[in-house]
């Protein structure tokens, strides 16, 4: 009853924090986090129709380059409402929006979908943040407007144009906790017609943080071998090493004359070893198990623009090279290969887009994207009856073409409009039609209020796999299908230099048939199966509130909280099965963050908060002893001054993470850091532009 | 103004407040069971990476389970994929493959008396003596010789026409000096080693992936093979059942498969003179039959069947139902007769058992 009574309080406090403070339109305050000041805010005057009932959060560059060492995931877990899902540090890290899997968030990067088409979805510990200059997640049914196949929504990311002029220089450097390394360099130049930018980031540490195993015990023996004592070990996280060098390179042409050239290069390599569970009794020098990955991305872009219209193209290609190694030493440090997984893929990618306004009532769009994806999957190496090596994979190539129309019309200056149709093809397989109906409307003007409304049908065709992988690849796969719908309400008020306040609440519902997920089989291995429906629903706040407490003091909040039930209502197995109408496992019914930040002239102070609740690991959500994920909290703290100097700009900052040095795991085995600092040191050169 | 001041203040509070919260982890608590008479144990496998593998322990006579009752009686879980479970002399030895382990425990409290550490991948134990036992592998061309009194490794058989990549060796019986090992993953053969020497000293060809060996009450060995999978590069073929003499080590006879089907877990009855194993349906044959029954003993009921033993003294049969792999599953009890008398929930993925 007192666990009952205190989760109840938490959770009490939790919905207090996000409706007092009431949620945000992130990009309404963005400048306000660097000028010290606050804007008013006029959100009807600035409803573009691109964005008619769109539901979307967007994150601002002050939150992305808060700190070099983050990733997309690590930015994610604070400033929005969607659930990551952390391996570890420098692990894998998976994003779900309102109760749906990891493979149904499409992400782009420049237009272009990252997605890997083996496994379906992308991990964000391998995206920068400092690589990304804008990001919005689009919720739900907003995704069709950018891409299919996002059941729970898509993530869209891209990079912009330095706005430098002459030469310009960026080098951070971040010494932290267990011996972490982060270096961070770019390089710009600008004119009337060129931009160009490079940008250099390479992590690495042993990562081998201490904590507690409470999951093993260390015996101690007599000299008979029986057992007189045993204690939780104090261990490191070991086999958890990363080296990531990422580059960027970009150039942007503009002719003046309505042509905007662009050429985004993006290369990864890193290698990383993957953590040990807390279960683990092997030798820890006796294994390696090791995941390197080597990826490029290119993306050539041209966009013509006039007063009504604009016409674009793009054309990119990717490649990933992917090893995966789990060795053992057979004595005398022989390391011997037990598991050789080699993935490859290599894309190629165009896109044709245009946009034409009738008036200021009338916008048509227009979009045709093609991927060719080749896959090689090398599991394992093979004798075969006959005595000859093999290897069980698969080699496959398929090509994804997705196009879309939509109109949007604003009747009124009050009332927004949207019809979004979309044709999705998968080697040959079609979807139906994909409607997707958007509907914005002013209430009041005076508040800002706005109400947004959305449904869209939408399907997402298997992984290849889901299709080919040996063994357990199943090509009679359905690809699921489902129904989204979404409602809110927006608000925002502000004086001038005084506060701003703005907050959305939004319901949503979505109910998603043939579910794709891999399960054991008797026969010894995972095999995908559709599952009938999951119906997930829940509700979205957002919230932002700024105080301008003194002329250079400024008091900064954003506040968000999920309530996502994401129940299966697929048939049960058999009359055993327990499963029906319980919630998805590893989905939080509730989290909630938020991010405070006091600017005082060149000091600033950031406090970052995140919150889970406690996650099911059975179907049946029982709860047992070894399966409990129970509820965390997690809170960062940094403080960052910066030094003007003639011929340079100085920043000196400060993090700490897991303040509380919390004892807590994202997922079962695997134990996280407990508190750890890192400081950075930050140079820009002003080339004589003081 | 005054009202945004108010709410700053009251968010402060709000955030001061959360700012406490921790985790509720239950630690260190062990429990002291005392079990007596004839039991069960049920080892439940625990999905692939989460260290979820459980122990449960089921009383026959009183129909009373308990679950979980390695983690109540140590503290500490089982670990990452339980795999088998081998009694001998009163302890109970826990094959947990994906943490690289054995765990020795009292069959009366489920305390833990020892632990095998640094296993490539291990799968089963054989015991040979106090003092000897082998373990076989998967991802390993090595069976590992353990002392179990030590709890120590003490050397390696290697097992040919395997490399560590395709390494497979699985269940153990033996006849005479010799043991017996059925090789799966990837591999067509039941090797015959000579316990003297730690030598191969024979091998025997069978179908694709033979699944399991038992030895029954006239000297022959059962082995059940899958027969691979759909574009498998090692070939896919219709599973069969074999008996095969131990002392000449040749095929006695083959029982065959529809293709597809997927056969496994062949066990027997406390006598040794039936096997069991499991097709969708329960199956139930004597030792000398000739031809594979028509009907089954028990139908397929909409659910999928892990794990099958047989109580060595009542010949109860009891079935593992996984369900879907990722809640507790159910155990089954049945009379000799196909009448069920007891059903129960365990932990995740039961899918073997140890008759205390």
């Amino acid at each position: 009853m007192a666990g009952n009574s205190l989760r109840m309080k938490r959770f009490i406090h939790i919905l207090a924090i996000s409706l007092l403070l009431t949620p945000s339109l992130w990009a309404q305050n963005d400048s306000s986090r660097h000028n010290i000041s606050i804007d008013e805010v006029t959100i009807v005057g600035k409803r573009p129709m691109k964005e008619i009932g769109i539901q979307q959060t967007k994150l601002d560059s002050a939150i992305l380059k808060e700190n070099i060492a983050l990733s997309i995931a690590d930015v994610l877990t604070f400033n929005s409402s969607i659930f990551v899902k952390s391996y570890g540090r420098a692990t894998l890290s998976t994003v779900a929006f309102r109760g749906t899997e990891a493979s149904h968030t499409q992400v782009t990067w420049n237009g272009m979908r990252i997605n890997n088409p083996m496994l379906g979805m992308v991990d964000f510990s391998m995206i920068p943040s400092y690589f990304i200059d804008d990001a919005s997640l689009l919720h739900g049914s907003s995704s069709v407007n950018e891409t299919g196949g996002g059941l729970g929504g898509a993530v869209k990311l891209s990079t912009k144009a330095a706005d430098a002029d002459g030469f310009g220089l960026q080098y951070i450097q971040g010494v932290g906790s267990f011996n972490t390394f982060d270096e961070f360099l770019r390089l710009t130049y600008g004119n009337d017609h060129w931009q160009l930018s490079t940008r250099i980031v390479y992590s690495s540490s042993p990562n081998d943080y201490k904590f507690v195993n409470r999951e093993k015990k260390e015996n101690i023996y007599d000299e008979q071998m029986n057992i007189i004592g045993q204690y939780y070990p104090t261990m490191r996280n070991r086999s958890g090493a990363y080296k990531d060098l990422h580059i960027l390179q970009e150039a942007y042409y503009n002719t003046g004359r309505g042509s905007r050239f662009g050429l985004n290069a993006w290369y990864i390599n890193s290698n990383r070893e993957l953590p040990r569970l807390t279960v683990d009794y092997g030798d820890e020098k006796a294994f390696e198990n090791r995941q390197r990955e080597e990826t490029f991305r290119g993306i050539l872009s041209w966009d013509f623009l006039r007063s009504n219209w604009k016409v674009g193209a793009k054309a990119g290609y990717t490649y990933s090279w992917m090893p995966y190694d789990y060795r053992r030493d057979v004595g005398n440090g022989n390391m011997v290969s037990m598991i050789r997984a080699r993935n490859k893929v290599n894309t190629v990618y165009g896109q044709a887009e245009a946009e034409y306004y009738i008036g200021k009532k009338w916008l048509f769009t227009a979009s045709l994207s093609a991927y060719q994806h080749f896959a090689l999957n090398r599991d394992k190496n093979i004798i075969t009856t006959e005595g000859n090596s093999r290897i069980v994979g698969y080699n496959k190539a398929r090509v994804e073409v997705s196009s879309s129309v939509s109109a949007k019309w604003k009747p009124y200056e009050r009332v927004g409009l949207a019809l979004t149709l979309r044709e999705d093809m998968f080697g040959r397989d079609y979807s139906p039609i994909i409607p997707a109906f958007f509907i914005d409307g002013v209430i009041s003007k005076r508040g800002n209020v706005v109400a947004k409304a959305s449904v869209s049908r939408n399907y997402r065709f298997p992984t290849l796999n889901d299709l080919y992988f040996l063994p357990g690849g199943n090509p009679n796969l359905e690809k699921e299908n489902g129904w989204s719908y979404d409602g809110g309400l927006s608000f925002a008020v502000s004086k001038k230099n005084k506060y701003s306040l703005s907050g959305s609440a939004t319901w949503f519902e979505s109910r998603i048939r043939d579910w794709i997920i891999w399960l054991p089989s008797p026969m010894g291995y995972y095999k995908p199966t559709n599952i009938e429906l999951v119906h997930s629903y829940g509700l979205e706040l957002k919230s932002n509130f700024s105080l301008q407490l003194l002329s250079d003091l400024l008091f900064d909040l954003g506040a968000t909280y999920s309530w996502t039930p994401s129940i299966d209502y697929g048939k049960n197995l058999s009359e055993a099965d327990r499963s029906y109408g319980k919630q998805l496992v590893y989905i939080p019914l509730h989290s909630a963050a938020a991010t405070a930040t006091l600017s005082w002239r060149k000091w600033s102070l950031l406090y970052k908060w995140c919150y889970y609740s406690e996650r099911y690991t059975m179907s049946s959500n029982d709860i047992m002893l070894t399966g409990k994920l129970p509820e965390y909290f997690m809170n960062n703290i940094a403080i960052e001054k910066i030094f003007s100097t003639r011929w340079a700009e100085l920043s000196v900052k400060g993090s700490v993470n897991n303040l509380f040095d919390e004892e807590y795991m994202s997922v079962l085995s695997r134990p996280m850091p407990g508190i750890n600092f890192e400081i950075f040191l930050g140079i820009t050169p002003k080339w004589g532009k003081n | 103004m005054i009202s945004l001041r108010h709410i700053l203040r009251l968010a402060t509070l709000y955030i001061a407040t959360l700012l406490c919260g921790c985790m509720e982890w239950d630690y260190g608590y062990t429990e002291d069971f005392s079990f007596r008479g004839r039991g069960l144990y049920i080892i439940n496998e625990g999905n692939f990476q989460y260290g979820n593998a459980s122990l449960s322990y089921y009383n026959p006579d009183t129909k009373k389970i308990e679950n979980e009752v390695f983690f109540r009686a140590n503290g500490m879980k089982l670990g990452d994929v339980a795999q088998s479970m081998t009694v001998r002399n009163g302890i109970g030895w826990i094959v947990v493959n994906n943490s690289h382990v054995i765990f020795a425990i009292d069959l009366n409290t489920a305390k833990e008396k020892g632990r095998i550490t640094n296993l490539t991948s291990p799968r089963y134990i054989h015991f040979l003596s106090d003092e000897k036992a082998y373990v076989t592998q998967i991802w390993d061309n090595r069976i590992f010789i353990i002392n179990p009194k030590k709890f120590e490794i003490t050397g390696y058989i290697e097992c040919p026409g395997m490399t560590m990549e395709n390494g497979s060796t699985e269940q153990m019986v033996q006849w005479g000096k010799y043991v017996y090992v059925n090789c799966w993953s990837y591999q067509n053969r039941i090797l015959k080693i000579d316990t003297t020497t730690d030598k191969v000293v024979g091998e025997l060809e069978v179908g694709i992936q033979p699944t399991s060996l038992k030895l029954d009450c006239n000297g022959k060995l059962w082995t059940v093979t899958d027969g691979g999978y759909e574009n498998s590069p090692y070939g896919y073929e219709a599973p069969s059942l074999y008996r095969i003499d131990a002392e000449s080590f040749t095929i006695e006879q083959e029982f065959h498969f529809h293709k597809g089907d997927a056969p496994s877990e062949v066990m027997l009855n406390g006598s040794g003179d039936k096997i069991y194993w499991i097709n969708d349906d329960i199956w139930e044959m004597d030792v000398t039959a000739s031809h594979l029954p028509i009907r089954p003993f028990l139908p397929y009921n909409n659910t999928i069947y892990y794990g099958l033993t047989i109580d060595p003294k009542t010949n109860d049969v009891y079935i593992a139902d996984a369900i879907d792999y990722q809640q507790q599953g159910k155990i089954y009890r049945y009379s000799a007769q196909g009448e069920l008398i007891d059903e129960f929930y365990v932990g995740i993925i039961p899918g073997a058992f140890g008759w205390k």
